[in-house]
């Protein structure tokens, strides 16, 4: 059924991406210049396909509250001010503009997983291409980098429609999911089709959605997905954002998020966060 | 020229980082860093070696050589594996000791772990019992369909 579903939103997307009325328009080749239908360089958890200057720079902090909002009734969650008042997984990102359309980053989260990525702007969006093309590897490492090495590779297809909206797919695989040997697994790896958007409702107001369904291999918990609100202030982004798993580096995506059995059924968490990040150029 | 000798070191990197990601099943084998999820190194390794961490091999008990093998069972090395794979327990009517691709149901590992419903008491008897990355190995063994690999 996951696996379905996965296909369909990533036929859906891509079709979606390729068919949508040629609305889309040369671009500023200037990195540097503010894309208004996409502000930052992420969504939520995955990647956008802003481009960086280079020598610029941009910092980002996450903020997911372990309290779930769906456990309990709305007083104790409220009592506990929807979660704040709890634990938090906490990363912190840096990234630099190092070659022209080309950057590298560190993310690191308060579960001590330090995640590298680079990410390079292979087609860019205009007169004759209806979308771009980014290429992402990563690698991350738990135990602040020194066990359990996730490797992944992954394309950042995105569609930006005037100044209002912009569409992603991203397919991407990651290797060493599991935290078990191969030899003891049925999938070390995982593939995953990252699919979101983010739709400028006021000049400087967006609402962001992603989902990432996990298309093959090693799939524990539920697919990671959310939604946002979203403030754009000068080089700043603020964001607050409720979804159903914790992760933000792409290992932590692919290992989805945690499943509660409740009287036998199903029960999908959902979390309180925040997104900051700030812009050096 | 330049272009492509970096992707090539960025593919020879890649390469590299991919092979040495995954976990060691030496690590979690841990006194028996050899054991893997085969007939042969259980045989080897859990059922005729006592380990570092001071586990009894199961053929003190379970052989026939100079007694009568406890519970039945027969570990040496040339009838073992008929000794357990599909073989009933002759303590627990019903019971199989290795039921190929369904470890949960296989009753050595039932003795192995100390599940609450096996007859008598967990194996290796008064311990040290098996490490849990050890059973892990066993089980994947097992959920392979037992093969006399």
């Amino acid at each position: 059924m996951t696996r379905v579903f996965a296909r369909w939103t990533a036929v859906l997307g891509l079709g979606f991406l390729v068919l949508a009325p040629s609305v889309a328009r040369a671009q500023s080749d200037d990195p540097a210049a503010l894309k208004l239908a996409e502000p930052d360089f992420t969504l939520i958890a995955l990647p956008t396909s802003l481009r960086l200057p280079r020598f610029g720079s941009a910092f980002r902090v996450t903020h997911r509250f372990t309290r779930s909002l769906t456990e309990g009734s709305f007083g104790d969650v409220a009592q506990d001010l929807f979660g704040i008042d709890a634990g938090a997984v906490i990363g912190l990102e840096y990234r630099f503009g190092i070659i022209r359309n080309g950057q590298i980053g560190i993310h690191r989260t308060g579960n001590r997983t330090i995640e590298f990525f680079g990410q390079y702007d292979l087609m860019r969006q205009g007169a004759r291409a209806p979308f771009e093309i980014s290429a992402l590897v990563t690698i991350d490492g738990t135990n602040n980098f020194r066990d359990s090495y996730s490797p992944a590779v992954g394309a950042i297809v995105s569609r930006t429609f005037h100044d209002t909206a912009a569409l992603y797919v991203e397919p991407i695989w990651v290797n060493n999911t599991n935290a078990l040997p191969r030899e003891l697994v049925d999938h070390n790896d995982t593939f995953m089709i990252g699919v979101g958007a983010r739709i400028r409702v006021r000049p400087t107001v967006y609402v962001v959605g992603e989902i990432t369904p996990r298309a093959a291999g090693n799939r524990p918990g539920v697919n990671q997905g959310g939604f946002a609100l979203e403030k754009r202030a000068g080089g700043h982004t603020f964001q607050v954002n409720f979804s159903n798993a914790f992760g933000t580096t792409m290992a932590q995506i692919a290992r989805g998020g945690p499943r509660r059995l409740e009287g036998g059924d199903i029960k999908r968490d959902w979390y309180l966060g925040f997104n900051i990040s700030r812009k050096f150029f | 020229m330049l272009k492509r000798m970096l992707w090539l070191a960025i593919l020879v990197a890649a390469g590299a980082t991919w092979s040495a990601c995954d976990e060691k099943l030496s690590t979690l084998a841990g006194p028996t860093p050899n054991l893997a999820p085969t007939f042969s190194t259980i045989q080897r390794d859990i059922f005729e070696s006592t380990d570092s961490a001071g586990r009894q091999a199961c053929t003190l008990c379970h052989t026939s050589t100079g007694r009568n093998p406890s519970g039945g069972m027969n570990l040496n090395h040339d009838v073992a594996y008929e000794q357990i794979v599909n073989a009933a327990v002759r303590g627990k009517p019903g019971a199989i000791r290795v039921v190929p691709g369904d470890p949960d149901n296989s009753y050595l590992i039932q003795k192995l772990e100390g599940a609450a419903s096996i007859a008598g008491r967990q194996m290796p008897i008064n311990g040290p019992y098996l490490e849990n990355g050890q059973i892990l190995i066993i089980r994947r063994w097992i959920a392979n369909g037992a093969p006399r690999n």
